[in-house]
Protein backbone atom coordinates (compact mmCIF):
# COMPACT_ATOMS: atom_id res chain seq x y z
CA UNK A 1 0.00 0.00 0.00
CA UNK A 2 2.91 2.14 0.88
CA UNK A 3 4.39 1.63 -2.62
CA UNK A 4 1.18 2.39 -4.34
CA UNK A 5 1.39 5.96 -2.19
CA UNK A 6 4.47 6.76 -3.48
CA UNK A 7 3.81 5.48 -6.61
CA UNK A 8 0.95 8.18 -6.90
CA UNK A 9 2.96 11.32 -5.61
CA UNK A 10 5.89 10.64 -7.82
CA UNK A 11 3.55 10.60 -10.35
CA UNK A 12 2.13 13.33 -9.97
CA UNK A 13 5.27 15.06 -9.47
CA UNK A 14 6.62 13.36 -13.25
CA UNK A 15 3.27 14.42 -14.90
CA UNK A 16 3.69 17.99 -13.37
CA UNK A 17 7.25 18.81 -14.54
CA UNK A 18 5.63 17.31 -17.95
CA UNK A 19 2.93 19.68 -18.07
CA UNK A 20 4.54 23.11 -16.35
CA UNK A 21 5.92 24.21 -19.37
CA UNK A 22 2.70 24.19 -21.68
CA UNK A 23 0.34 25.17 -18.74
CA UNK A 24 2.94 28.69 -18.60
CA UNK A 25 2.81 29.12 -22.29
CA UNK A 26 -0.86 28.68 -22.06
CA UNK A 27 -1.38 31.05 -19.59
CA UNK A 28 0.07 33.82 -21.35
CA UNK A 29 0.08 33.34 -24.60
CA UNK A 30 -3.42 31.58 -25.12
CA UNK A 31 -2.49 29.14 -27.23
CA UNK A 32 -1.84 24.86 -26.52
CA UNK A 33 1.87 24.71 -28.05
CA UNK A 34 1.32 21.21 -29.32
CA UNK A 35 5.15 21.46 -30.16
CA UNK A 36 5.55 20.76 -26.49
CA UNK A 37 5.83 17.13 -27.71
CA UNK A 38 8.20 17.83 -29.67
CA UNK A 39 10.15 19.33 -27.20
CA UNK A 40 9.88 16.67 -24.73
CA UNK A 41 11.77 14.34 -27.53
CA UNK A 42 14.50 16.87 -27.96
CA UNK A 43 15.27 17.07 -24.16
CA UNK A 44 15.26 13.20 -24.14
CA UNK A 45 17.82 13.29 -27.23
CA UNK A 46 20.00 15.85 -25.61
CA UNK A 47 20.28 13.51 -22.45
CA UNK A 48 21.43 10.54 -24.80
CA UNK A 49 23.53 13.27 -26.78
CA UNK A 50 24.99 13.85 -22.98
CA UNK A 51 25.22 9.96 -23.00
CA UNK A 52 27.20 9.20 -25.57
CA UNK A 53 29.82 12.26 -24.97
CA UNK A 54 30.59 10.41 -21.50
CA UNK A 55 29.19 13.46 -19.65
CA UNK A 56 27.91 13.35 -16.77
CA UNK A 57 24.24 12.62 -16.53
CA UNK A 58 23.64 15.65 -14.42
CA UNK A 59 24.54 17.91 -16.96
CA UNK A 60 21.54 16.44 -19.37
CA UNK A 61 18.82 18.54 -17.33
CA UNK A 62 20.67 22.09 -17.57
CA UNK A 63 21.90 21.33 -20.99
CA UNK A 64 18.31 20.38 -22.50
CA UNK A 65 17.14 23.39 -20.46
CA UNK A 66 19.17 25.81 -22.34
CA UNK A 67 18.63 23.98 -26.11
CA UNK A 68 14.95 24.43 -25.13
CA UNK A 69 15.60 28.15 -24.15
CA UNK A 70 17.18 28.59 -27.42
CA UNK A 71 14.87 26.31 -29.55
CA UNK A 72 11.96 28.04 -28.14
CA UNK A 73 13.66 31.62 -28.87
CA UNK A 74 13.98 31.29 -32.68
CA UNK A 75 10.32 29.00 -32.68
CA UNK A 76 8.79 31.79 -31.27
CA UNK A 77 9.96 34.22 -33.31
CA UNK A 78 9.93 32.92 -36.39
CA UNK A 79 6.87 30.59 -36.55
CA UNK A 80 4.60 31.56 -33.38
CA UNK A 81 4.67 35.58 -33.30
CA UNK A 82 3.28 36.30 -36.43
CA UNK A 83 0.61 33.95 -35.59
CA UNK A 84 -0.66 35.69 -32.95
CA UNK A 85 -3.65 37.59 -34.19
CA UNK A 86 -4.90 33.98 -35.69
CA UNK A 87 -4.56 31.66 -32.36
CA UNK A 88 -5.90 28.52 -34.27
CA UNK A 89 -2.81 28.83 -36.97
CA UNK A 90 -0.70 29.34 -34.34
CA UNK A 91 -1.80 25.62 -32.79
CA UNK A 92 -1.73 24.14 -36.22
CA UNK A 93 1.71 25.58 -36.82
CA UNK A 94 3.28 23.96 -33.50
CA UNK A 95 1.43 20.77 -34.37
CA UNK A 96 3.17 21.17 -37.89
CA UNK A 97 6.03 21.70 -35.87
CA UNK A 98 6.52 18.67 -33.55
CA UNK A 99 5.65 16.53 -37.17
CA UNK A 100 8.93 18.03 -38.28
CA UNK A 101 10.88 17.67 -34.98
CA UNK A 102 10.05 13.63 -34.95
CA UNK A 103 11.06 13.57 -38.89
CA UNK A 104 14.55 15.67 -37.94
CA UNK A 105 15.07 13.46 -35.09
CA UNK A 106 13.96 9.78 -37.43
CA UNK A 107 16.52 11.18 -39.79
CA UNK A 108 19.30 11.89 -37.23
CA UNK A 109 19.48 9.09 -34.61
CA UNK A 110 16.83 6.34 -36.82
CA UNK A 111 14.07 4.84 -35.25
CA UNK A 112 15.40 2.69 -32.98
CA UNK A 113 14.51 2.68 -29.15
CA UNK A 114 17.67 4.24 -26.82
CA UNK A 115 18.27 3.91 -23.34
CA UNK A 116 20.18 7.21 -21.14
CA UNK A 117 22.43 6.71 -17.57
CA UNK A 118 20.57 8.13 -14.26
CA UNK A 119 22.44 10.18 -12.41
CA UNK A 120 20.75 8.66 -9.33
CA UNK A 121 20.96 4.50 -9.24
CA UNK A 122 18.79 2.36 -6.61
CA UNK A 123 16.67 2.47 -3.96
CA UNK A 124 15.76 3.95 -0.52
CA UNK A 125 13.79 2.48 2.02
CA UNK A 126 10.83 4.60 2.67
CA UNK A 127 7.39 3.86 4.81
CA UNK A 128 8.41 0.50 5.16
CA UNK A 129 9.22 -0.21 1.56
CA UNK A 130 12.38 0.00 -0.70
CA UNK A 131 11.32 2.87 -3.42
CA UNK A 132 13.57 4.37 -6.72
CA UNK A 133 15.60 7.11 -5.57
CA UNK A 134 15.32 8.73 -8.59
CA UNK A 135 11.43 8.14 -8.81
CA UNK A 136 11.51 10.32 -5.07
CA UNK A 137 13.75 13.17 -6.82
CA UNK A 138 11.14 13.71 -9.58
CA UNK A 139 8.56 14.57 -6.77
CA UNK A 140 11.77 16.78 -5.44
CA UNK A 141 12.55 18.31 -9.21
CA UNK A 142 8.80 19.30 -9.44
CA UNK A 143 8.44 20.95 -5.97
CA UNK A 144 11.38 23.12 -6.98
CA UNK A 145 10.39 23.82 -10.08
CA UNK A 146 6.71 24.85 -9.16
CA UNK A 147 8.45 27.00 -6.36
CA UNK A 148 10.68 28.68 -8.40
CA UNK A 149 7.93 29.44 -11.04
CA UNK A 150 5.66 31.06 -7.96
CA UNK A 151 8.51 32.63 -6.99
CA UNK A 152 8.84 34.18 -9.91
CA UNK A 153 5.30 35.15 -10.35
CA UNK A 154 4.82 35.96 -7.20
CA UNK A 155 7.96 37.66 -6.25
CA UNK A 156 9.21 39.60 -9.27
CA UNK A 157 8.41 42.57 -11.32
CA UNK A 158 8.72 39.95 -14.46
CA UNK A 159 6.21 37.95 -12.37
CA UNK A 160 3.84 40.84 -12.25
CA UNK A 161 4.40 41.80 -15.46
CA UNK A 162 3.42 37.98 -17.10
CA UNK A 163 0.21 37.93 -14.56
CA UNK A 164 -0.83 41.27 -15.58
CA UNK A 165 -0.52 39.92 -19.26
CA UNK A 166 -2.35 36.79 -18.26
CA UNK A 167 -5.40 39.22 -17.02
CA UNK A 168 -5.30 41.94 -19.24
CA UNK A 169 -2.83 42.54 -22.19
CA UNK A 170 -4.51 45.80 -23.47
CA UNK A 171 -4.64 47.02 -20.22
CA UNK A 172 -0.90 45.52 -19.43
CA UNK A 173 0.56 47.57 -22.93
CA UNK A 174 -1.59 50.98 -21.66
CA UNK A 175 0.80 50.91 -18.38
CA UNK A 176 4.04 50.54 -20.32
CA UNK A 177 4.13 46.27 -20.34
CA UNK A 178 6.09 45.41 -23.36
CA UNK A 179 3.67 42.31 -23.79
CA UNK A 180 5.42 41.06 -27.07
CA UNK A 181 8.69 40.85 -24.99
CA UNK A 182 6.66 38.91 -22.21
CA UNK A 183 5.18 36.19 -24.31
CA UNK A 184 8.79 35.67 -26.13
CA UNK A 185 10.32 34.94 -22.66
CA UNK A 186 7.18 32.93 -21.75
CA UNK A 187 7.42 30.79 -24.85
CA UNK A 188 10.77 30.31 -24.67
CA UNK A 189 11.38 29.46 -21.15
CA UNK A 190 7.98 27.10 -21.52
CA UNK A 191 9.75 25.45 -24.16
CA UNK A 192 12.77 24.86 -21.84
CA UNK A 193 10.87 23.86 -19.37
CA UNK A 194 9.74 20.62 -21.97
CA UNK A 195 13.18 19.80 -23.45
CA UNK A 196 14.20 19.58 -19.40
CA UNK A 197 11.12 17.53 -18.37
CA UNK A 198 12.17 15.35 -22.16
CA UNK A 199 15.63 14.68 -20.36
CA UNK A 200 14.13 14.63 -16.82
CA UNK A 201 12.06 11.11 -18.06
CA UNK A 202 14.47 9.86 -20.27
CA UNK A 203 15.91 7.64 -17.46
CA UNK A 204 12.60 5.99 -17.05
CA UNK A 205 11.79 5.10 -19.95
CA UNK A 206 13.50 3.91 -23.44
CA UNK A 207 14.21 6.72 -26.07
CA UNK A 208 12.54 7.26 -29.53
CA UNK A 209 11.01 9.74 -32.21
CA UNK A 210 7.73 9.27 -31.07
CA UNK A 211 8.37 9.26 -26.97
CA UNK A 212 6.83 12.98 -26.71
CA UNK A 213 3.43 11.99 -28.23
CA UNK A 214 2.13 10.46 -24.97
CA UNK A 215 3.03 13.01 -22.77
CA UNK A 216 1.94 15.72 -24.82
CA UNK A 217 -1.54 14.20 -24.72
CA UNK A 218 -1.44 13.65 -20.79
CA UNK A 219 -0.06 16.91 -20.55
CA UNK A 220 -3.10 18.61 -22.37
CA UNK A 221 -5.21 17.17 -20.78
CA UNK A 222 -3.90 18.26 -17.50
CA UNK A 223 -3.80 21.64 -18.75
CA UNK A 224 -7.31 21.88 -19.60
CA UNK A 225 -8.55 20.74 -16.66
CA UNK A 226 -6.23 23.23 -15.14
CA UNK A 227 -6.58 26.57 -16.72
CA UNK A 228 -3.69 28.75 -16.00
CA UNK A 229 -3.05 28.18 -11.75
CA UNK A 230 0.26 26.11 -10.77
CA UNK A 231 -1.61 24.65 -7.97
CA UNK A 232 -4.62 23.47 -10.15
CA UNK A 233 -1.79 21.45 -12.13
CA UNK A 234 -0.74 20.20 -8.94
CA UNK A 235 -4.06 19.04 -7.78
CA UNK A 236 -4.97 17.84 -11.33
CA UNK A 237 -1.67 15.90 -11.54
CA UNK A 238 -2.42 14.28 -8.54
CA UNK A 239 -5.55 13.15 -8.56
CA UNK A 240 -5.68 12.01 -12.39
CA UNK A 241 -1.84 10.42 -12.26
CA UNK A 242 -3.30 8.87 -8.81
CA UNK A 243 -5.96 7.65 -10.77
CA UNK A 244 -3.87 6.39 -13.93
CA UNK A 245 -1.52 4.68 -10.95
CA UNK A 246 -4.50 2.94 -9.50
CA UNK A 247 -5.65 1.52 -13.04
CA UNK A 248 -2.72 0.74 -14.34
CA UNK A 249 -1.83 -1.60 -10.85
CA UNK A 250 -5.26 -2.95 -10.07
CA UNK A 251 -6.34 -3.08 -13.45
CA UNK A 252 -4.74 -2.77 -17.07
CA UNK A 253 -1.37 -0.77 -18.00
CA UNK A 254 -3.16 -0.29 -21.37
CA UNK A 255 -6.28 1.34 -19.75
CA UNK A 256 -3.63 2.86 -17.10
CA UNK A 257 -2.08 4.58 -19.92
CA UNK A 258 -6.39 6.02 -21.13
CA UNK A 259 -6.77 7.28 -17.85
CA UNK A 260 -5.59 10.56 -17.54
CA UNK A 261 -7.26 11.46 -21.06
CA UNK A 262 -10.35 9.62 -20.02
CA UNK A 263 -10.95 11.35 -16.74
CA UNK A 264 -10.06 14.85 -17.72
CA UNK A 265 -12.59 14.43 -20.47
CA UNK A 266 -15.13 13.18 -18.33
CA UNK A 267 -14.53 16.43 -15.56
CA UNK A 268 -14.66 18.77 -18.61
CA UNK A 269 -18.18 17.28 -19.16
CA UNK A 270 -19.70 18.14 -15.84
CA UNK A 271 -17.53 20.54 -14.55
CA UNK A 272 -15.89 23.09 -17.55
CA UNK A 273 -13.33 24.70 -15.36
CA UNK A 274 -11.94 21.46 -14.31
CA UNK A 275 -9.60 21.92 -11.44
CA UNK A 276 -9.10 25.77 -11.77
CA UNK A 277 -11.56 28.20 -9.62
CA UNK A 278 -14.52 28.84 -11.90
CA UNK B 1 6.73 78.56 -28.48
CA UNK B 2 7.19 75.14 -26.43
CA UNK B 3 6.10 71.80 -28.09
CA UNK B 4 2.85 70.31 -27.83
CA UNK B 5 2.06 67.98 -25.17
CA UNK B 6 -0.19 66.30 -27.89
CA UNK B 7 -1.27 67.15 -31.50
CA UNK B 8 -3.25 65.54 -34.39
CA UNK B 9 -3.21 66.53 -37.78
CA UNK B 10 -6.14 65.28 -39.31
CA UNK B 11 -6.67 61.71 -37.46
CA UNK B 12 -9.25 59.83 -39.17
CA UNK B 13 -9.48 56.00 -37.27
CA UNK B 14 -11.96 53.26 -36.75
CA UNK B 15 -13.17 49.92 -36.78
CA UNK B 16 -12.51 47.96 -40.25
CA UNK B 17 -14.55 49.55 -42.59
CA UNK B 18 -16.50 52.01 -40.12
CA UNK B 19 -14.36 55.04 -39.60
CA UNK B 20 -15.14 56.07 -36.31
CA UNK B 21 -13.06 59.74 -36.30
CA UNK B 22 -12.66 62.01 -39.17
CA UNK B 23 -9.83 64.28 -39.67
CA UNK B 24 -9.73 65.14 -35.83
CA UNK B 25 -7.28 68.07 -35.33
CA UNK B 26 -6.19 68.68 -31.71
CA UNK B 27 -3.41 70.67 -30.26
CA UNK B 28 -3.04 70.35 -26.21
CA UNK B 29 0.01 72.54 -24.82
CA UNK B 30 1.66 71.72 -21.62
CA UNK B 31 -0.01 72.26 -18.51
CA UNK B 32 -3.04 72.57 -20.26
CA UNK B 33 -6.44 70.38 -19.42
CA UNK B 34 -9.05 69.86 -22.38
CA UNK B 35 -11.92 68.00 -22.10
CA UNK B 36 -13.95 66.07 -24.49
CA UNK B 37 -17.43 65.85 -24.36
CA UNK B 38 -20.13 64.50 -26.84
CA UNK B 39 -22.70 61.85 -26.93
CA UNK B 40 -22.60 58.23 -26.19
CA UNK B 41 -21.26 56.58 -29.40
CA UNK B 42 -19.56 59.98 -31.13
CA UNK B 43 -15.91 58.89 -30.93
CA UNK B 44 -14.59 59.87 -27.70
CA UNK B 45 -13.02 56.60 -26.64
CA UNK B 46 -11.97 55.79 -30.00
CA UNK B 47 -10.29 59.31 -29.64
CA UNK B 48 -8.59 58.07 -26.38
CA UNK B 49 -7.73 54.51 -27.62
CA UNK B 50 -6.39 55.73 -31.20
CA UNK B 51 -3.90 58.34 -29.21
CA UNK B 52 -2.59 55.06 -27.12
CA UNK B 53 -1.79 53.19 -30.46
CA UNK B 54 -4.73 50.53 -29.76
CA UNK B 55 -6.40 51.40 -33.10
CA UNK B 56 -4.10 52.60 -35.83
CA UNK B 57 -5.05 55.33 -37.43
CA UNK B 58 -6.50 55.35 -40.91
CA UNK B 59 -4.71 59.00 -41.80
CA UNK B 60 -3.30 61.87 -40.08
CA UNK B 61 -0.49 62.03 -37.57
CA UNK B 62 -0.60 61.90 -34.01
CA UNK B 63 2.68 63.77 -31.80
CA UNK B 64 3.44 63.36 -28.06
CA UNK B 65 5.72 66.26 -26.97
CA UNK B 66 6.65 66.28 -30.15
CA UNK B 67 7.85 63.31 -31.14
CA UNK B 68 5.74 61.67 -34.03
CA UNK B 69 4.21 58.32 -32.45
CA UNK B 70 1.58 57.27 -34.74
CA UNK B 71 3.06 54.28 -35.74
CA UNK B 72 4.57 53.50 -32.37
CA UNK B 73 3.41 50.66 -30.37
CA UNK B 74 0.96 51.31 -26.94
CA UNK B 75 3.54 50.38 -24.85
CA UNK B 76 6.36 52.93 -25.73
CA UNK B 77 3.75 55.56 -25.70
CA UNK B 78 2.70 54.83 -22.01
CA UNK B 79 6.87 54.87 -21.54
CA UNK B 80 6.40 58.56 -22.71
CA UNK B 81 5.25 59.73 -19.25
CA UNK B 82 1.74 58.93 -20.83
CA UNK B 83 -1.21 57.32 -18.19
CA UNK B 84 -4.36 56.20 -19.99
CA UNK B 85 -7.26 55.11 -17.49
CA UNK B 86 -9.78 53.61 -20.46
CA UNK B 87 -13.31 53.52 -19.34
CA UNK B 88 -13.85 49.76 -19.11
CA UNK B 89 -12.09 46.80 -17.68
CA UNK B 90 -9.43 49.28 -15.52
CA UNK B 91 -7.83 47.35 -13.15
CA UNK B 92 -6.57 43.64 -12.64
CA UNK B 93 -9.54 42.18 -10.50
CA UNK B 94 -7.35 39.91 -9.76
CA UNK B 95 -4.48 41.28 -8.53
CA UNK B 96 -3.96 43.22 -5.13
CA UNK B 97 -4.49 47.06 -4.52
CA UNK B 98 -0.35 47.10 -4.03
CA UNK B 99 0.08 45.09 -7.06
CA UNK B 100 -2.31 47.04 -9.31
CA UNK B 101 -0.17 50.04 -7.96
CA UNK B 102 3.12 48.84 -8.69
CA UNK B 103 2.43 47.82 -12.06
CA UNK B 104 1.68 51.86 -12.34
CA UNK B 105 5.77 52.02 -11.82
CA UNK B 106 7.80 52.57 -14.08
CA UNK B 107 10.59 50.41 -12.17
CA UNK B 108 10.61 49.74 -8.61
CA UNK B 109 13.27 51.74 -7.52
CA UNK B 110 12.15 54.88 -5.17
CA UNK B 111 8.32 53.27 -4.99
CA UNK B 112 7.39 53.96 -1.71
CA UNK B 113 7.60 57.74 -1.95
CA UNK B 114 6.28 57.69 -4.78
CA UNK B 115 3.27 55.51 -3.71
CA UNK B 116 2.94 57.65 -0.95
CA UNK B 117 2.83 60.67 -2.40
CA UNK B 118 -0.46 59.29 -4.03
CA UNK B 119 -1.64 57.28 -1.26
CA UNK B 120 -1.98 60.73 0.65
CA UNK B 121 -4.75 61.73 -1.92
CA UNK B 122 -6.42 58.75 -1.24
CA UNK B 123 -5.77 57.20 2.05
CA UNK B 124 -7.75 53.89 2.12
CA UNK B 125 -5.68 52.30 -0.80
CA UNK B 126 -2.40 52.21 1.96
CA UNK B 127 -4.66 50.31 4.56
CA UNK B 128 -6.42 47.84 1.68
CA UNK B 129 -3.20 47.01 -0.05
CA UNK B 130 -3.70 43.53 0.49
CA UNK B 131 -7.23 43.32 -0.55
CA UNK B 132 -8.23 41.70 -4.40
CA UNK B 133 -8.62 45.40 -6.68
CA UNK B 134 -11.56 43.49 -7.87
CA UNK B 135 -13.63 43.31 -4.30
CA UNK B 136 -13.73 47.25 -3.78
CA UNK B 137 -16.64 48.91 -4.52
CA UNK B 138 -16.89 51.12 -8.10
CA UNK B 139 -15.79 54.62 -6.32
CA UNK B 140 -12.88 52.86 -4.69
CA UNK B 141 -11.75 50.73 -8.03
CA UNK B 142 -11.83 54.46 -9.75
CA UNK B 143 -10.26 55.98 -7.38
CA UNK B 144 -7.45 53.00 -7.66
CA UNK B 145 -7.48 54.22 -11.57
CA UNK B 146 -6.16 57.47 -10.93
CA UNK B 147 -3.86 56.42 -7.97
CA UNK B 148 -1.86 54.18 -10.63
CA UNK B 149 -2.53 56.52 -13.36
CA UNK B 150 -0.77 58.92 -11.09
CA UNK B 151 1.72 57.36 -9.50
CA UNK B 152 3.88 57.09 -13.22
CA UNK B 153 3.91 60.83 -12.81
CA UNK B 154 2.97 61.41 -16.22
CA UNK B 155 3.20 64.45 -18.50
CA UNK B 156 -0.07 63.26 -20.52
CA UNK B 157 -3.00 61.92 -18.48
CA UNK B 158 -5.48 60.35 -20.73
CA UNK B 159 -9.23 59.80 -19.12
CA UNK B 160 -12.06 57.98 -20.41
CA UNK B 161 -15.24 59.12 -18.44
CA UNK B 162 -13.99 58.31 -14.61
CA UNK B 163 -17.20 59.44 -13.28
CA UNK B 164 -19.62 57.35 -15.10
CA UNK B 165 -21.81 55.95 -12.45
CA UNK B 166 -20.16 57.08 -9.66
CA UNK B 167 -21.39 59.08 -6.22
CA UNK B 168 -20.92 62.68 -6.17
CA UNK B 169 -18.93 62.56 -3.11
CA UNK B 170 -16.33 60.19 -5.02
CA UNK B 171 -16.53 62.64 -8.09
CA UNK B 172 -15.55 65.77 -6.23
CA UNK B 173 -12.48 64.06 -4.81
CA UNK B 174 -11.74 62.59 -8.29
CA UNK B 175 -11.74 66.46 -8.98
CA UNK B 176 -9.88 67.71 -6.17
CA UNK B 177 -6.92 65.16 -7.34
CA UNK B 178 -6.95 66.03 -10.57
CA UNK B 179 -6.73 69.75 -9.71
CA UNK B 180 -4.03 69.90 -7.41
CA UNK B 181 -1.88 68.02 -9.57
CA UNK B 182 -2.03 70.50 -12.44
CA UNK B 183 -1.51 72.87 -9.87
CA UNK B 184 1.90 71.50 -8.50
CA UNK B 185 3.37 70.24 -11.70
CA UNK B 186 2.95 70.74 -15.51
CA UNK B 187 0.76 67.90 -15.82
CA UNK B 188 -1.36 68.13 -19.45
CA UNK B 189 -4.98 66.08 -19.41
CA UNK B 190 -7.20 65.33 -21.88
CA UNK B 191 -10.21 63.92 -20.46
CA UNK B 192 -13.38 62.20 -22.00
CA UNK B 193 -16.66 62.95 -19.70
CA UNK B 194 -20.29 63.27 -20.08
CA UNK B 195 -20.62 64.64 -16.99
CA UNK B 196 -19.92 68.21 -18.11
CA UNK B 197 -19.95 69.80 -14.79
CA UNK B 198 -17.23 67.51 -13.31
CA UNK B 199 -15.31 68.11 -17.08
CA UNK B 200 -15.24 71.81 -16.55
CA UNK B 201 -14.48 71.98 -12.94
CA UNK B 202 -11.33 70.40 -13.85
CA UNK B 203 -10.91 71.36 -17.45
CA UNK B 204 -9.18 75.13 -19.28
CA UNK B 205 -10.93 74.09 -22.75
CA UNK B 206 -13.47 72.08 -24.04
CA UNK B 207 -14.08 70.36 -27.76
CA UNK B 208 -17.34 68.98 -28.55
CA UNK B 209 -17.26 65.69 -30.53
CA UNK B 210 -19.83 64.77 -32.83
CA UNK B 211 -20.21 62.20 -35.37
CA UNK B 212 -16.15 61.83 -35.14
CA UNK B 213 -15.37 65.18 -35.67
CA UNK B 214 -14.71 68.13 -33.28
CA UNK B 215 -17.55 70.64 -33.76
CA UNK B 216 -17.18 73.39 -31.50
CA UNK B 217 -14.50 74.24 -28.91
CA UNK B 218 -13.32 76.80 -26.74
CA UNK B 219 -12.02 78.38 -23.67
CA UNK B 220 -13.98 76.75 -20.32
CA UNK B 221 -16.02 80.28 -18.93
CA UNK B 222 -19.37 81.68 -18.67
CA UNK B 223 -21.42 80.39 -21.53
CA UNK B 224 -19.81 76.97 -21.89
CA UNK B 225 -21.99 74.90 -20.36
CA UNK B 226 -25.13 76.03 -22.03
CA UNK B 227 -23.07 75.90 -25.55
CA UNK B 228 -22.12 72.38 -25.00
CA UNK B 229 -25.48 71.30 -23.37
CA UNK B 230 -26.91 71.99 -26.22
CA UNK B 231 -24.71 70.08 -28.79
CA UNK B 232 -25.85 66.88 -25.77
CA UNK B 233 -29.59 67.87 -25.95
CA UNK B 234 -31.46 64.99 -27.86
Amino acid sequence: MNNLLLDVVTTAGILFVVAVGLLVVFGVLKIINFAHGGFLTIGGYAALIVTQLHWSPWAAPPVALILGILLGMLVERLIVRPLYSRPLDAILATWGLSIVVVQLITIGFGRGTEFVLSPLQGAVALLGTSYSLYRLAMLVVALVIGGAIAGILQGTRLGLAARAVIMNETLAQSLGINSALVRFATFSVGAGLATMAGSLITPLLSIDPLMGVPWLLNAFMLVMVSGTSLVSLAVASLVLGGAQVVVSTYGNPVLGALTIVVLAALLLRIRPTGFARA
Amino acid sequence: MAEAALQLDGVTSGYGEAMVLRGVNLTLAPGEVLAVLGKNGMGKSTLLKTIMGFLPPRDGQIYIHGRDVTRVAPYRRAAQSVAYSPQEQAIFQDLTVSENLRLGLRSDRRSAAATERVTAFFPFLGKRGRQPAGTLSGGEQKMLIMARALLSNPRLLLIDEISEGLQPSVILRLGEVLRRECATRELTILIIEQNVRFALSVASRYAVLARGEIVDAGAVGPGAETAIQDHLAV
